[in-house]
């Protein structure tokens, strides 16, 4: 297969370089800012706090997100984000340690170049970490495409988005480090790790989307290892 | 500048904090002042992270009977050699600390940020149970001989256990308890009669945005979390109301610094010139007060700058302001 060339000189696995600031807001529990490439996202997390909203359940905690976009009206592309990003969060808590807490998360789109909700849910993972929320496992996300020949890209731009007939964004847990690993992973930790979301848009194959699930597993144990690391800084920083 | 510097006078601390430190998080540092206080509590001293909470890996429904008691230890057996994981190792949620399916008949104990997972894997005619210790939160592991395993990490927000002692504020008064907020997630209730000959008819009045320095008695997470401002015997003891000052917040990390045993650095330097009185919460709370306003925003400005230095820059930044002052 011939060499795919993007428009901004990137190889078909190539990611845009990502970086992750931790706490940068004072106020708020946790939070942290996740950019990749000129995409940028400020994620801050409160909680967890007394009381339930109205209708949920109250035997759990709960969390509730609230998106903010750069630019315009709050609108339907808005909360269906929203939606996602509570159903994905949901996920990786353990929701049952605080019953009857509220955790809320708010991001702000800083900036928009491309796969925008998987740096937001790359930032609240980082921003639920930092706030000391008890969680599952952690939560890695990556933008794929299908380009005409069947080939996958990842970590798409909004230029390579608008012209691409399909794409999808796919989350997946993050990969386990044993304390101590003398056999790794020969318990088959790729099958354990699965699926946690899972967004396309356009039509695609089949196998144009197993395609995109394999490329995104191996994308997604770089972004993994990045996000170890932002957070052992962290909390080594703060040790001193 | 007008302000007598008394050396050498240093510090009073409220309520042995430094023992009260170490009823939270045992380091092999100081056993006797954790017998001195698990035998007046009750509690034998085999249980040595007596504030530890059980987090037990299979999901409990939230209204499940917790014996608080009992709630300190989760026994798990299995079968040989024990693996001990590496002390002082970074986490991030999700890690495996421990297999337990290589480990003896031992018991472990688990502190915060740790869980039990148990599942079944494999195929219907091979199913194996993995049994395994995950982390929850990201920090350092520690490990305190010979079985405890916990998490430390530093929030903003405190989860309530057992015998911390915190600074909490009124937010409600009712006819039973006082509201009072302890930056966790549930509200505690601070009963009216749990004060040094307190009876019904000298109940202390305190106003909404009153603080008060209190001891944690019940602690779980479904419950709002119980203080008290009586030491286990009965006494006063420093705890009540704390007037006047200054009250700032800080990390649960920061807190646990201030209250350890050698005297953290910068209270240490600041205490060899000034003369100030300060309580700490574990709660991520500190209330400092001096006879002159000027030594109280120095202070709380030094701790709070602290945080993230080594010993040494501590000193050296104390001793900068310090000089900047005279």
């Amino acid at each position: 297969m011939e060499e795919t060339r993007r428009a901004d000189g990137r190889s078909p696995n190539q990611l845009r370089p990502f970086s992750c600031t931790g706490n940068p807001l004072h106020r708020a529990h946790g939070s942290a800012r996740w950019a990749q490439g000129d995409t940028v996202v400020l994620a801050a997390v409160y909680g967890p706090k007394p009381g339930t909203r109205k209708g949920e359940n109250p035997e759990k905690a709960s969390i509730e997100v609230v998106w903010k976009p750069k630019t315009g009206q709050i609108g339907r592309q808005e909360k269906e984000y929203e939606m996602i990003l509570k159903r994905t969060l949901q996920s990786i808590c353990m929701l049952t340690v605080h019953p009857n807490t509220t955790t809320s998360v708010v991001l702000q789109v800083v900036g928009d170049d491309g796969s925008l909700l998987p740096c937001a849910i790359n930032a609240s993972c980082a921003a639920l970490t930092f706030a000391g929320i008890p969680l599952k496992h952690l939560a890695v996300a990556i933008g794929c495409g299908v380009m005409e020949n069947g080939a996958v890209i990842l970590d798409t731009n909004t230029a390579e988005e608008q012209q691409l007939k399909s794409f999808a964004h796919l989350v997946f847990p993050n990969t386990r480090k044993s304390v101590d690993s003398k056999e790794p992973k020969e318990k088959d930790e790729e099958f354990e790790r699965g699926l946690i979301t899972s967004v396309t848009h356009g039509v695609m194959s089949e196998d144009d989307y197993f395609n995109c699930i394999e490329r995104g597993l191996a994308a997604s144990s770089r972004i993994s290892d990045f996000m170890r690391k932002t957070l052992q800084k962290e909390a080594s920083s703060v040790d001193a | 500048m007008e302000g007598v510097v008394v050396r050498g006078e240093g510090i009073r601390c409220r309520a042995r904090t430094a023992a009260a430190y170490y009823r939270s998080y045992s380091t092999p540092a100081l056993p006797a002042a954790r017998r001195l206080l698990s035998s007046s509590n009750g509690v034998e001293e085999a249980a040595a992270l007596p504030t530890s909470r059980q987090l037990c890996g299979k999901p409990r429904s939230p209204f499940a009977p917790l014996d608080l008691d009992l709630s300190l230890s989760l026994s798990l057996r299995v079968s040989t050699c024990a693996p001990s994981p590496r002390r002082r190792c970074s986490q991030v949620p999700g890690d495996v600390v421990l297999d337990l399916s290589e480990m003896t008949n031992q018991t472990i104990k688990l502190g915060t940020g740790l869980r039990q997972v148990t599942r079944l894997i494999g195929c219907t005619w091979d199913l194996q149970e993995c049994d395994t210790i995950q982390a929850t939160s990201a920090g350092m592991l520690r490990l305190s001989k010979p079985n405890k395993y916990w998490v430390e990490s530093s929030q903003k927000r405190y989860i309530p256990s057992v015998e911390d002692t915190v600074l909490g504020i009124v937010v409600d008064t009712k006819p039973d308890n006082f509201v009072v907020d302890i930056k966790g997630p549930n509200l505690a209730f601070l009963p009216v009669l749990a004060f040094e000959g307190g009876t019904r008819r000298n109940i202390p009045k305190y106003e909404i945005g009153t603080l008060i320095y209190a001891r944690v008695v019940k602690a779980n997470s479904i419950m709002n979390p119980e203080l008290s401002c009586m030491d286990v015997t009965g006494k006063a003891a420093e705890f009540g109301q704390l007037k006047g000052g200054y009250v700032f917040d800080s990390s649960t990390g920061m807190s646990r610094m201030l209250l350890s045993s050698p005297t953290c650095p910068v209270l240490e330097a600041l205490g060899k010139k000034l003369s100030f009185e300060i309580a700490v919460g574990l709660n991520g709370r500190v209330w400092v007060n001096a006879p002159a306003a000027d030594t109280v925003i120095l202070v709380s400005n030094a701790i709070m700058r602290s945080e993230s230095l080594s010993g040494i820059k501590q000193r050296a930044m104390v001793e900068n302001l310090l000089e900047r002052l005279s």
